[in-house]
């Protein structure tokens, strides 16, 4: 101490005062900070299955990759293909993983490491392409290796995360990103590489109108959805005998809420339904009482709402209050999708709401690959796979297969690979007829699917050859409702 | 006290060292070598520059602003609709935008001058906010979907174009623009705060009061700072977007954008011409390395990491980064870093971060 205190005088000219000394504190602090930084230097998480052991301890002794389950010795590619590349084929994966979408990201993370999971192990029980043989059969086993980045929900971010990808963490594909925005940024930082860019779980139209040459996308969009959604409503009413045929939109401000309304004007037309009024309101409003008035007042059968979860218990709630309920209410995923909802609500008021979904967990009993895949999710993160983890799943496989059909790590081979897809309603998880791209890379065999809670649960009502139960209707009154 | 700036201009180991500096930033691209580091020095001097020009007014008029993604948002509106929709070429772009930005500043700064300290910054996020969520609910400019930019494009293939102002092949042009940039604002920074106009706002900083009793147009030059302030946040929004390639008013104009304009070069140094510079060239790097080494595993610990780093920076340089190059400097003279007397101390102690404009209120 005595020695410190005289090299600290040393340093600030003769006298110790208590700044100096929090000052010295500051940089005992940086050291370690420092080398954490510098210890962390290879912070991939790979969930290989042991093809390139990943850079794990450092000088510093920490442990910067989580070991992945099962590792295998390295199997070395070669022999089949000659383009087969050494060590692991690296793709790279941007999803928010913190901010506010952080928990839908990381479920998602899990979703995706499971489907590499299933790749590069053997995995005989799951009926899907690529999972009975470890590794890509067509490169030689190589293993994948995914690279996950954090977008924090911003676009400007993920542009950055995507050229670090390609250019430092050199992958051969880039996947992601969930918000629309931030997919935009980063598939154009892909589009300007040249290299292939899939997504799964963004469901803006422009992003496959601009016609971008290397982006693909297998789940269905907002245009879609709103299809499935007036499908619904129509197919209620012609086959079911439910007496609808007015529809209300209520609908956040943000690009999900506007596009959203967008297309659910022009499918309503396109079903014979008629929308009799429109509702905008700023996201994570505070009151929705004047909004939920005018919509009690346009008298529609249908209610068609936009919303993410907080936003859409206050519309329950503020309509339980106000005694507002239409016959029918079919929402545009979302809040309505995400089982907070109906705990915010309780699953007495939240009973017979509907939502569009591409994939509910019902799916498991009529899908048992979908059952199986759910099984190891569930053994993994604790809990049932929903929508977008699903998403994010099914879209890493079709990405994989294309991969492996390409038998190299070549761009542009992976990219005709994946404008060659075609696969099956039984190659999937999801409630699909298949997966194939048109020439904007659409996939145009994806469906939404509608669900009702029922119970407390999701239950998928329509299409009706793959429900599970007979859609509820109409809506009960909320005061005849058990609390 | 912060307000030293060029006055060392007049020796020559100045200006070796600044020649030094612009050898080293003119090679820098043939150094780094890679896109995605070129990528982060890209992203240094589109902060650099913002903050330079959030300097104009917040350092040396001590009015400050929590608004200036507005600014940005603007100009990289201005000319996105200009060129997609009329196929006007960004450069043209980029002075339009700063045009609609100089002139909305000093329509917005005429009314909210007249508030001080505390009020003004609240009114610039109030600013701020209003158009965020007009471009939001404004179907002409994309509203909440954005804009795509559409690539250049030779054979189908994206392409570099200086007509475009897009570089799709080649990251090097961007760097060397984004330089040109933050040389352009530093140089305006340089001569503004040399000319009669600096030493105007220094004086309305120190004391508004008393600046207006020795004759300075107060409201007048607070306007100029603040049109110059925008037109450069708006010259850097044109070039972000060609850069980014895409933009929805929560990209280009939400607050955190604002605060972590003000924040680089408060946390640079206030006030002074190399503050905003070493303040974006700590703390972009700072959130790029933490976020890329520590951002996949999911659980934050970079945020925790770049946010520690902020409050370091705060609690030991609250005069910022500039407070630690000069204490270099002094000592690099040989002279005896004298402690600072009680007095000194004791006014440094409660210097808060946004001292300078405490000041004014007294």
């Amino acid at each position: 101490m005595d020695h410190e205190r005289a090299h600290l005088e040393g340093v600030l000219g003769g006298r110790l005062t208590r700044r100096g000394m929090l000052r010295l504190l500051a940089a005992g602090l940086s050291v370690p900070t420092m080398s954490l930084l510098a210890a962390c230097g290879e912070a991939s998480v790979g969930d290989d299955g042991g093809g390139a052991a990943p850079t794990a301890t450092t000088a510093g002794g920490a442990t910067a990759t989580r070991a992945p389950s099962g590792s295998t010795p390295a199997a070395t590619p070669g022999g089949a293909g000659g383009a087969a590349p050494s060590g692991p084929i690296r793709i790279g994966v941007i999803l928010p993983l913190s901010g506010v979408a952080a928990s839908v990201g990381i479920d998602e993370k899990a979703a995706l490491e499971l489907a590499v999971k299933i790749v590069n192990e053997a995995t005989p029980d799951v009926a899907l392409p690529l999972a009975a043989t470890a590794g890509l059969p067509n490169l030689g086993g190589a293993k994948v290796e995914l690279i996950f980045a954090d977008s924090q929900g911003k676009a400007e971010v993920g542009q950055s995360e995507a050229e670090r990808l390609i250019t430092q963490e050199k992958v051969v594909a880039l996947f992601g990103c969930y918000q629309s925005a931030v997919t935009k940024t980063a598939s154009a930082v892909a589009e300007r590489a040249g290299i292939p860019f899939m997504n799964g779980e963004s469901s803006s139209p422009a992003l496959t109108e601009s016609g971008y040459r290397w982006f693909f996308r297998t789940s269905p969009h907002d245009g879609d959805f709103s299809k499935a959604i007036m499908a619904f409503i129509r197919a209620m009413a012609d086959e079911k005998g439910a007496d609808v045929k007015t529809v209300s939109l209520l609908y956040e401000d943000t690009d999900f809420g506007v596009n959203s309304a967008t297309a659910l004007k022009a499918e309503a037309e396109a079903h014979g339904l008629q929308v009799v009024g429109e509702v905008k309101y700023k996201a994570n409003t505070t009151s929705l009482t004047s909004e939920v008035q005018t919509l009690r007042s346009q008298g529609a059968d249908v209610l068609a709402p936009a919303s993410y979860t907080n936003d859409a218990i206050l519309t329950i709630e503020t309509a339980k209050q106000l005694g507002y309920l239409p016959k029918m209410i079919v929402a545009q995923d979302a809040g309505y999708s995400d089982p907070a909802f109906i705990e915010g609500v309780g699953a007495a008021f939240a009973e017979g709401i509907a939502t569009r979904s591409a994939f509910s967990i019902d799916i498991t009993e009529i899908k048992p690959v979908a059952a199986k895949v759910n099984e190891l999710y569930k053994q993994a993160t604790g809990k049932n796979m929903h929508d977008v983890p699903a998403r994010g799943f099914t879209a890493m496989m079709v990405l994989l297969d294309a991969i492996n059909r390409a038998g190299s790590t070549e761009p542009e081979a992976i990219r005709q690979a994946l404008e060659a897809t075609d696969l099956g309603p039984d190659d999937t998880i999801m409630p699909w007829k298949g997966v194939k791209f048109d020439e904007k890379h659409q996939n145009i065999l994806g469906t939404g699917v509608i669900v009702q809670i029922r119970n407390g649960e999701y239950r998928t009502v329509y299409p009706f050859d793959v429900a599970t139960v007979e859609p509820t209707f109409p809506l009960q009154p909320w005061d005849q409702r058990g609390s | 006290m912060t307000t030293a700036t060029v006055r060392t201009g007049t020796r020559p180991v100045f200006w070796v060292a600044l020649g030094l500096l612009a050898v080293v930033l003119l090679a820098l691209p043939l150094i780094l070598r890679s896109d995605s580091r070129l990528n982060i020095a890209i992203l240094v001097l589109v902060y650099a520059a913002l903050a330079q020009a959030w300097n104009l007014l917040g350092g040396f008029a001590g009015q400050i602003s929590l608004g200036n993604a507005a600014f940005f948002g603007l100009g990289a509106y201005t000319s996105t609709i200009l060129f997609s929709r009329w196929e006007v070429t960004p450069w043209l772009g980029m002075l339009g935008g700063a045009l609609v930005a100089a002139v909305f500043a000093v329509i917005i700064g005429y009314p909210v001058f007249r508030l001080g300290g505390h009020y003004f910054a609240i009114a610039t996020i109030a600013m701020a906010e209003i158009v965020l969520t007009v471009f939001n609910d404004w179907e002409f400019v994309g509203g909440a979907v954005g804009l795509l930019i559409p690539f250049a494009r030779v054979d189908g293939r994206p392409a570099d174009s200086w007509y475009y102002l897009q570089f799709n092949q080649h990251k090097e042009p961007y760097y060397y623009i984004a330089l040109a940039l933050v040389v352009l604002v530093t140089a305006v920074t340089i001569g503004v705060s040399r000319s009669k106009v600096g030493y105007y706002l220094r004086a309305i900083k120190n004391d508004q009061q008393a600046a207006r009793a020795l004759g300075v147009h107060v409201l007048r030059y607070k306007l100029i700072a603040i049109a110059l302030s925008a037109a450069f946040s708006a010259i850097v929004g044109t070039f972000y977007a060609q850069y980014l390639l895409y933009i929805d008013p929560e990209t280009t104009m939400r607050l955190e954008l604002s605060v972590l304009i003000a924040l680089v070069a408060i946390l640079g140094g206030v006030g002074t011409v190399a503050g905003p510079l070493i303040g974006a060239a700590v703390l972009i790097p700072a959130a790029e390395l933490t976020r890329s080494q520590l951002g996949g595993t999911g659980n934050a610990v970079d945020l925790i990491l770049y946010g520690g780093l902020i409050i370091l920076i705060s609690i030991f340089q609250p005069n910022g980064l500039m407070g630690l190059v000069e204490r270099v400097r002094r000592r690099g003279r040989g002279r005896p870093l004298t402690p600072p007397s009680d007095e000194e101390a004791l006014a440094r102690e409660e210097a808060p971060l946004l001292g300078t404009y405490e000041e004014e209120r007294g």
